[in-house]
């Protein structure tokens, strides 16, 4: 048998909180990070179809971070570095104390450094100056510049890595770090999953895609309502989590606190469209059963699912009917929730954010609420979904997210028993 | 066969040109999707197109009504008022504010 992988410690940077307890103590209480979008400099506000977004407000990089790179990377790597920190911290791993050649970097980003890419295409468009493009603008758009700094900042010399598959970014950089981990390549991989691109353009762009919702523009707290009857497309976040992965040797041998294990993982192609799944779930369903018998779990055991449910009519349908036809009469015995519901989606984050309410699920036995699940949709109603905090002891939780570009993952987590 | 609008003939030139096919083989009874072979990216990329040729916003809710060529030709002749030429079809409604979107992406 494979070693296994345990996870060690969290971070959170959410529209509900900064900081993992932060973020857990609002998730517990169902509250929405929703809000009504802020403005972007003098453009009409009213030419974007949707004007409610999960934007982090109260964000001052130099309360979290220090050094000279704080203001030269993107919004989102300071989520990143935000949250690596935090979970750093509370994992104890001390680099400097290992071999950093066997600490790996994984970093999920659906979008990247969007802030200074707008930017800079604005200004020299507006300047017609080419010689006045900021000489920072490429190692800020480079796609990896937050695995990059991450990286740098820990000192951590193993694999450095950045997966970029869109909405699922950072299940997949989970995935990718137990397999790193699982295949002897390090001891520990900092995973991380960030994205800030509540930008102009970008938020222009999915606007223009008909992806977000739309119809509750002056109720900004109802719009993210995964499963629910009303449910008009996806609402943007922004933030990041992560997780340290380590393997349950190196973690015992410095008697790291553990909350759970990653059992198991999945990445699928659904080779089908770019930005339509399939309709019938059976992708979605296979990557299930994939990761569960990579996990070496039966679909019988798992206790809780942390959906991708991103409150879009035909993902979140698509979502259950696969649920149904995996899990067949346990999809009603499970329990369901959609972090998304009080966050929205932050893309390149969502996979991370849902990996540490895995992880905190697992600890704890608390289920986090779906907020504005009011009026159960008969495509997607399952039994577990609960606008109220539900407590049970979990032993089996899988996490889903699914990107444009046609692509699954799912990561089957398992509580630590000794 | 009565003469068609300006805006009708202009809808299946714009279709005809995304579709890359003459745009007299293009109908007002044709479906976007069944018959046209449009998938739910595809309209919204159409309607995109349609938008911009009228200059028009086409809100998401009333994306559910327009199935079919006559459906986009009578939405936008609604929209931007009644035609001089005869139209092929009675006079258009103005569009329906329907409370319950059901086209969006996973």
């Amino acid at each position: 048998m494979s070693q296994r992988i345990v996870i060690t410690g969290l971070g959170a940077v959410s529209p509900i909180g900064i900081g993992v307890a932060q973020f857990w103590k609002a998730a517990l209480e169902g509250r929405s990070g929703i809000s009504a979008i802020r403005p972007f400099d003098d453009l009409p506000l009213e030419a974007y179809r949707s004007r409610v977004a999960g934007q982090i407000h109260d964000f001052t990089p130099a309360q979290y971070l220090d050094g000279p790179h704080v203001d030269r990377v993107d919004r989102y790597a300071q989520f990143a570095l935000v949250a690596a920190k935090e979970a750093l911290a509370d994992s104890g791993l001390r680099i400097e104390r290992e071999d950093p050649h066997r600490i790996g970097t994984i970093v999920g980003a659906g979008m990247g450094g969007m802030v200074m890419g707008e930017r800079e295409i604005t200004q020299l468009y507006r300047s017609q100056k080419p010689n006045r493009v900021h000489p920072n603008f490429i190692p800020t758009i480079t796609l990896n510049s937050a695995s990059g700094i991450v990286a740098m900042v820990h000192g951590a010399k193993g694999p450095n890595l950045t997966i970029s598959t869109a909405c699922s970014s950072s299940a997949h950089a989970i995935g990718q770090a137990l397999l790193t981990i699982r295949a002897g390549r390090a001891d520990a991989v900092i995973t991380v999953g960030a994205d800030a691109s509540i930008t102009p353009l970008v938020f222009a762009g999915f606007c223009s895609l008909r992806a977000l919702s739309t119809n509750f523009n002056e109720t900004p707290e109802k719009a993210s309502r995964p499963f629910d009857r009303a449910r008009d497309g996806f609402v943007m976040g922004e933030g990041a989590g992560a997780l340290i992965l380590e393997s349950l040797a190196h973690a015992k041998k410095r008697k790291a606190r553990i909350y759970a294990e990653v059992a198991g993982y999945a990445a699928t192609s659904e080779a089908h469209h770019m930005v339509i799944p399939r309709e019938d779930g059976l992708e979605v369903a296979e990557t299930m059963s994939l990761a569960l018998r990579d996990a070496q779990v039966s679909p019988t055991q798992v206790d809780y699912i942390n959906a991708h449910a991103t409150s879009t009519p035909i993902g979140d349908a698509v979502e259950v009917k696969a649920l149904r036809h995996l899990f067949k009469s346990r999809a009603d015995r499970m329990l369901v929730n959609a972090t998304k519901s009080m966050i929205g989606h932050t893309l390149g984050a969502a996979g991370a954010l849902g990996g540490v309410a895995c992880a905190l699920a697992l600890e704890t036995g608390q289920i986090h609420p779906t907020v504005n699940y009011e009026d159960p949709d008969p495509a997607c109603a399952l039994t577990g979904i609960s606008t109220e905090t539900q407590e049970r002891s979990i032993k089996i939780a899988l996490l889903n997210a699914f990107g444009f570009g046609s692509n699954n993952a799912a990561v089957v987590f398992k509580k630590y028993v000794r | 066969m009565p003469a068609e609008s300006d805006i009708a003939v202009r809808i299946r030139t714009a279709l005809g040109e995304y579709l890359k096919r003459d745009p007299a083989s293009i109908e007002p009874r044709h479906a976007l999707r069944e018959d046209l072979g449009l998938d739910s990216m595809a309209t919204i990329e159409l309607l995109f197109k349609i938008e911009e040729v009228f200059d028009l916003q086409i809100p998401d809710q009333d994306l559910q009504q327009l199935t079919k060529v006559s459906d986009v030709i009578a939405y936008v002749e609604g929209r931007v008022g009644r035609p001089a030429a005869p139209a092929s079809k009675p006079p258009a409604k103005p569009p329906a504010q329907r409370p319950a979107p059901r086209k969006k992406k996973g």
